[in-house]
């Protein structure tokens, strides 16, 4: 009995799991992903300002530089010093000094109660205003995860330096970082739901639907993405939309461009399918043309769906990058990692990178943020799609 | 193979007409014309009005893209800029070359390292320089173009604060004494004006070739008639150029004209960033102005152009690669 082994079936997602594993790049690549949502979850949090906190007279401040070691060279519990401005006569440009008067020692989880410093703590944020006014929620959060100990609110820690407006770019990035992370997986999400939709309708139904689906594909993708990006933001641009508008107006322009591959690829997929023997089984035992794409043929498509948007959501995540750089895209004063290098171009001439560097921080979060998304997307592709196992 | 070309030609056609309406019924869907910034005038409350009529605006959209398109495809007239008050084409044109002349040798670098970068990691297959390699693509796929564009312009303001001489230009395509030239000076003016965008969209694109002709390379590799060459004792060398590359190659041929609205597009940031005077800004500031005409004739160029080197680079595969019956 003892040499009996029970034989354990292996559903996709278990065996996509044990392939998952064996990548290791992808796992830190999962592993650098989470932090970076759970960081944009919680940005109101973790961000020691509220967001949209500016400061005429603090701009391009230079980032708070945090000391561990005191005078005698000990360590310490981390303090700060605060920055002088002071203006150089000759060229005009502020100079900023650090003032070694005083060390203000920072704090964790500081409560601020000013009436700019609350916010709605995340998962509430999620539900529409209206809805919480109707259901009377009204959750309000003072706790910061970090502060300076400084009763008078003129010291403040910018680890990441300002921006043109004074505000600080460390928790800009966070707050940008909801709007830049989100905005591919919807954009994604959406073009591979119109994508089966049309590429299903052409696959099953054949005829004339196959003929001007294709036709109309053909014709949006012999238009250059770029191009034809900007001229269907730029409908929406004169109408000053919200920033939540707008944000679904991007989603949108992103996924009018992106479908059309999945909808060729879901056809391709669903012209081999339909003669297989299980489909004929299943209309020849009287199953409808909707229990036959909901049963039988969606669920072959769910590796090429998972791998196509592990190879959209990057692709998005440029793209919507590139939109609100040209100024097509977020609009102030909701913000993005692309709109906060436009800002950073404005800039970049005048100085260069060694004077401010700071403001070019957003591009290393792009950077980052496209580079985990493809790693995980390697290590998804091999785990679901049989052809490239190891 | 005329038959085949004559055949493919015509096809285009149905995708061009559709594919220009597409935009044409895009570009309508904004709220307002290029009139509409005139109709509070203080003066003359009508000059709103009176511009809408002398344009033609007041017309339905879909017959305005009927007349649009008889003049475009009867005298190549692509309409007047509405801002500029100056013919697109004129406009358009001098720009267009400007483009083409970042373009081309910006694609002809990236495709003539990245083959050989392609071709070199599939032979050495996880080798230490193939991950280094792997890597290095990985993180180029990553980097937004106009991100490396102004790293680029920060670099070279750096280098200019530190050494007081500039190493590369900040930006333009020529210098300010330009026209005082000789036509050699010309010529290595803009060149020197050249070499930083030329690289950063080059980079940029490298990465995503060489990923694409080493993936193509190692499944070339694994095929059996290579398997056959290698086994009837060729040397190694005539395998993989004569057996494998060769086959390799159609592929980049083929891909070729799939890469080049990616790179027109990549280009485009790039442009917009260095202020290479391409089309992209001028399509960038016509997209603002609501100048219809030019965004239209720069949407159809390109469109064309697309069509033509996809078109191309079939023809090419057919000619290179004889499994292609036409």
């Amino acid at each position: 009995m003892d040499d009996v082994r029970a034989v354990k079936g292996a559903s996709l997602t278990s065996i996509a799991w044990q392939q998952f594993k064996k990548h290791p790049l992808a796992r830190i690549a999962l592993v650098v992903l989470g932090i970076m949502y759970l960081l944009a979850a919680f940005a109101d949090f973790v961000a020691p300002y509220p967001e949209h906190d500016i400061n005429a007279n603090a701009t391009f401040e230079p980032p708070t530089v945090v000391h561990i070691r005191d005078a005698e060279g000990r360590l310490t519990w981390p303090y700060i010093y605060t920055m002088k401005k002071t203006i150089d006569m000759q060229t005009f440009e502020s100079v900023w000094t650090v003032d070694t008067s005083r060390a203000y020692p920072l704090r964790l989880f500081v409560r601020r109660t000013g009436i700019r410093d609350r916010y709605v703590p995340f998962p509430v944020n999620l539900i529409p205003v209206p809805m919480r006014r109707a259901l009377g929620i009204r959750p309000w959060a003072t706790l910061h995860l970090f502060g300076v100990d400084d009763p008078s609110g003129q010291v403040k820690v910018h680890l990441l330096g300002t921006d043109d407006l004074g505000s600080d770019v460390f928790g800009k990035l966070l707050f940008g970082a909801r709007i830049s992370l989100t905005i591919g997986i919807l954009a994604s999400l959406v073009a591979i739901v119109i994508g089966m939709i049309m590429g299903g309708l052409a696959g099953f139904y054949g005829g004339w639907i196959d003929e001007v689906i294709l036709r109309f594909v053909e014709a949006l993708s012999a238009i250059p993405d770029l191009f034809l990006l900007l001229t269907l933001s730029a409908v929406f641009y004169p109408l000053h939309l919200p920033s939540t508008t707008q944000f679904t107006v991007i989603i949108v322009a992103l996924s009018v461009i992106g479908w059309g591959g999945t909808a060729r690829a879901v056809r391709g997929q669903l012209l081999s399918l339909r003669e297989r023997d299980f489909t004929v089984a299943a209309k020849a035992l009287g199953a409808s043309n909707s229990r036959i794409i909901a049963r039988h043929l969606l669920p072959q498509t769910l590796s090429f769906i998972i791998i196509s948007l592990s190879i959209q959501i990057p692709g998005y995540t440029l793209a919507e990058s590139v939109l609100s750089f040209f100024g097509l895209g977020i609009q102030p004063p909701s913000t993005s990692w692309g709109l906060m290098l436009s800002t950073a171009q404005s800039f970049a001439g005048v100085t260069g990178l060694g004077a401010r560097w700071w403001i070019f921080t957003p591009g290393v979060a792009i950077f980052i943020a496209v580079l985990t998304w493809n790693l995980l997307g390697d290590g998804l592709r091999d785990a679901f799609d049989p052809k490239s196992r190891r | 193979m005329l038959r085949y070309i004559v055949r493919r030609f015509f096809n285009l056609i149905p995708t061009f007409v559709i594919a220009t309406f597409l935009a044409w019924a895009i570009i309508q869907a904004a709220p307002g014309d290029f009139a509409s910034q005139f109709a509070f005038d203080q003066v003359d409350p009508n000059k709103a009005e009176r511009i809408r009529a002398l344009l033609g605006l007041n017309q339905p959209w879909y017959l305005r893209y009927l007349y649009w398109l008889r003049n475009v495809v009867l005298h190549f007239d692509f309409g007047t800029s509405m801002t500029s008050k100056a013919s697109v084409t004129a406009l358009i044109l001098p720009l267009m070359r400007n483009s083409m002349i970042l373009l081309l040798p910006a694609t002809a670098l990236a495709f003539a390292i990245a083959i050989p970068i392609g071709v070199y990691s599939a032979l050495h297959k996880y080798s230490f320089l193939d991950r280094v390699l792997t890597v290095f693509s990985l993180m180029g796929l990553a980097v937004p173009n106009f991100f490396l564009a102004l790293i680029l312009l920060a670099f070279t303001v750096g280098w200019f604060h530190h050494f007081h001489w500039f190493l590369l230009p900040t930006g333009g395509m020529t210098s300010t004494a330009f026209s005082s030239f000789t036509p050699i000076h010309k010529i290595l003016d803009v060149s020197w004006h050249l070499i930083g965008p030329m690289l950063v969209v080059s980079l940029s694109s490298l990465a995503f070739l060489s990923r694409i002709m080493r993936g193509e390379m190692l499944e070339v590799l694994s095929l059996d008639y290579i398997r056959t060459a290698r086994s009837k004792g060729l040397s190694d060398r005539t395998v993989n150029v004569k057996h494998a590359l060769r086959n390799a190659i159609l592929v980049i041929v083929a891909i070729i004209g799939g890469t080049l609205p990616g790179l027109v597009s990549g280009a485009g940031s790039v442009e917009f960033v260095t202020g290479w005077p391409g089309i992209t800004p001028l399509f960038i500031s016509s997209i603002f102005a609501q100048d219809v005409y030019v965004v239209m004739a720069l949407l159809t160029i390109l469109t064309l152009l697309l069509m033509v080197g996809n078109l191309i680079s079939d023809l090419a595969l057919a000619l290179v690669d004889p499994r292609i019956r036409y």
